[in-house]
C-alpha cells in the first residue's frame, strides 16, 4: 500500500537545527573584528535535500565594543528593517543523507543579507552518522553585494570581504 | 453489511491514497513554516542608540557608555559670540569640562569630571530602569536615572570664617525617559531635581525644579540634529536666570562623537546649565560649544592588530 511505504519515510525526512553557531571575521588593515552567534536555526529535508537557514542579526555578540555592535545593528546592518539573514535552496549532490559517510556538498540558494538576495553556491562538509548530520562550512561574503555601505572614514578598519564560518548539527525533527 | 464495508473500505483507501499524495507534494514550501516553528526568538529587540552620547548637548540623555566601555569627554564653551571682534566671537576665551565614564552591564554607569567654572567636581550614577524593546515583552519607552553631587573648589573668600566643605555642594536628580519613535527621530523628557546647598541670599531657592524636553533626528547614519531645552518652574531661580536652550549637531565616527551646539548655557554641569544660565538668546548671548566622546572599550585585548 502507498500509505504504508510513505508514512516511514516521512517520519524522518525532516532535520532541524536550533543552536547552530555562525561567526565572522573583518580583517581590515587597522581592525580585527570578530563576532559570533549561537541562535542559527535551520531545517534540511533530506528527502529532496532542500534547506532552510536563518540567524537574527540581533544575536551576534564579540565585537570590539559595545559601540561597536550597535553601529553594526544600526548603521550597517539596519537591523530593526532586516532583522534576519536566511540562506535556503537546495544541495546540488545527489546523495542520500541518511546513510553514514563524509561528504563535500555544494549547497546552492538565494543568501539574502540586509535585504538583498543573492544567488550563491556554498561547499559544505557534512558528517552524517547515527541519524545525525553535522555540518561545517565556510565562505565569503562581500558587503557591497549585499548593499552594505561603510563610510569611507571607515575603510582602514572594516574589511570589504567578511569571512563567515558556520558549525551546526541537524537532527530528525520529532515531528 | 457487506455493501457498507466494502464502501468505507475503499473510502478508507481514497482518502489515505489522496493524503500520500498530498504529503508527497508538501516538502519545499512547507520548510519556512517549519521554521517558524522551531524559532524560539526569546531575546528582546532592544532599540538601541537612542542618542549618540550620554549628553544630548549640555543635559544627560538616557545612554550609558555599554558594558566596560569607557568614556572620555572633552567639553568645551566658548565665549559669548555677542562679545564682538575684540573677543573674536567668544573663541577668545573658553571654560572646559573633562569626564570621564564608564559603563557596566550596559544599563549603569559611573562619571567623574572637572569644569574649569569655579574649580567644579563632579560625581555621578546613571541607572537604566527601563530599556525599550519589542519582543517577548513590549517596553515602549527607555528611562534612566541620574544623580551627582558637584563640588566647587575655589579658594575660600574669607579663609577666617568659619567655612564649612558642606557649603560648596550641589546635587541633581534627574529622571530621563525617552522614546526612539523611529530610527530617525527620539524623544525625551527630563523631570529635574537639584539642591543647592549654599545660596546667596535667604530670597534664592536650595532646592529647584526643572523639565527637560530634547530630542535628536537623524539625517544619515553618522549625523543627526539634536535639540534641547530646559525649563525652570516658577520661583526665584526662574526669575533671576534663564532657560536654557540649545542646537546642535552629532557626528560619528567610528570610535568618536562630536557634538557640536549653540547654546545660551556656558556652564556644562548639570545645577550649572539648569540653574545659572544667563546668557539670554535675543540678546545674543550665545555660546558656540563642543563634546567629543572617546570610546575605549577595556573588555578586548585584541582590538588592534599591533
Amino acid at each position: 500500500m502507498v500509505s504504508v511505504n510513505a508514512f516511514p519515510q516521512n517520519m524522518d525526512k525532516i532535520y532541524v537545527c536550533r543552536n547552530g553557531s555562525i561567526s565572522f571575521i573583518s580583517d581590515a588593515p587597522l581592525e580585527l573584528i570578530k563576532a559570533s552567534n549561537d541562535k542559527l536555526t535551520g531545517v534540511l529535508n533530506v528527502n529532496d535535500r532542500s534547506f532552510s537557514f536563518k540567524v537574527s542579526v540581533k544575536d551576534f555578540e564579540g565585537f570590539n565594543s559595545s559601540l561597536q555592535r550597535v553601529h553594526f545593528n544600526e548603521d550597517y546592518m539596519e537591523t530593526e528593517l532586516f532583522p534576519n539573514s536566511t540562506f535556503k535552496g537546495k544541495i546540488i549532490e545527489e546523495i542520500d543523507l541518511r546513510v553514514p559517510g563524509e561528504y563535500k556538498v555544494r549547497a546552492k540558494g538565494k543568501l539574502s543579507i540586509h535585504g538583498v538576495e543573492i544567488d550563491r553556491i556554498v561547499k559544505c562538509d557534512l558528517i552524517v552518522n547515527n541519524k545525525q548530520i553535522n555540518v561545517n562550512a565556510n565562505f565569503t561574503v562581500f558587503i557591497a553585494d549585499h548593499n552594505i555601505s561603510i563610510p569611507s572614514i571607515l575603510n582602514q578598519k572594516i574589511a570589504k570581504e567578511i569571512n563567515v564560518d558556520v558549525k551546526f548539527t541537524l537532527i530528525p525533527s520529532e515531528q | 453489511m457487506l455493501l457498507n464495508s466494502e464502501k468505507m473500505g475503499k473510502n478508507f483507501f481514497t482518502t489515505t491514497f489522496l493524503l500520500a499524495i498530498l504529503w508527497s507534494f508538501l516538502p519545499a514550501q512547507d520548510l519556512d513554516e517549519l521554521l517558524g516553528g522551531i524559532d524560539k526568538d526569546n531575546t528582546p529587540n532592544y532599540a538601541y542608540g537612542t542618542f549618540k552620547g550620554t549628553t544630548i548637548i549640555n543635559g544627560q540623555s538616557v545612554e550609558v557608555p555599554g558594558n566596560k566601555d569607557l568614556h572620555f569627554l572633552i567639553s568645551h564653551r566658548f565665549g559669548a559670540v555677542n562679545s564682538g571682534i575684540y573677543n573674536f566671537f567668544g573663541l577668545d576665551q573658553a571654560t572646559t569640562r573633562l569626564g570621564l565614564e564608564y559603563g557596566i552591564k550596559d544599563i549603569l554607569s559611573v562619571s567623574v569630571g572637572r569644569s574649569t567654572y569655579e574649580k567644579t567636581y563632579d560625581a555621578g550614577i546613571k541607572l537604566k530602569v527601563l530599556r525599550q524593546q519589542t519582543g517577548i515583552r513590549n517596553i515602549p519607552l527607555t528611562m534612566s536615572v541620574y544623580c551627582a553631587g558637584f563640588a566647587e573648589s575655589t579658594k575660600w573668600e574669607d579663609p577666617e570664617r568659619d567655612n564649612l566643605f558642606s557649603s560648596r555642594l550641589s546635587f541633581s536628580t534627574q529622571l530621563l525617559i525617552a522614546r526612539k519613535f523611529n530610527k530617525h527621530l527620539s524623544l525625551q523628557i527630563s523631570p529635574s531635581y537639584i539642591h543647592i546647598n549654599l545660596v546667596p541670599t535667604a530670597a534664592d531657592q536650595n532646592n529647584i525644579y526643572s523639565v527637560g524636553f530634547g530630542g535628536r533626528y537623524k539625517l544619515t547614519p553618522k549625523f543627526s540634529i539634536n535639540s534641547e531645552y530646559y525649563y525652570l518652574l516658577p520661583g526665584e531661580t526662574a526669575n533671576d536666570y534663564a532657560n536654557s536652550l540649545s542646537f546642535g549637531v552629532d557626528i560619528e565616527t567610528g570610535g568618536h562623537v562630536f557634538q557640536l551646539h549653540f547654546t545660551n548655557s556656558q556652564l556644562m554641569y548639570t545645577p550649572g546649565f539648569i540653574a545659572r544660565t544667563e546668557g539670554k538668546w535675543e540678546e545674543g548671548d550665545i555660546f558656540i560649544g563642543f563634546n567629543i566622546f572617546r570610546v575605549f572599550s577595556l573588555s578586548r585585548k585584541d582590538k588592534s592588530k599591533h
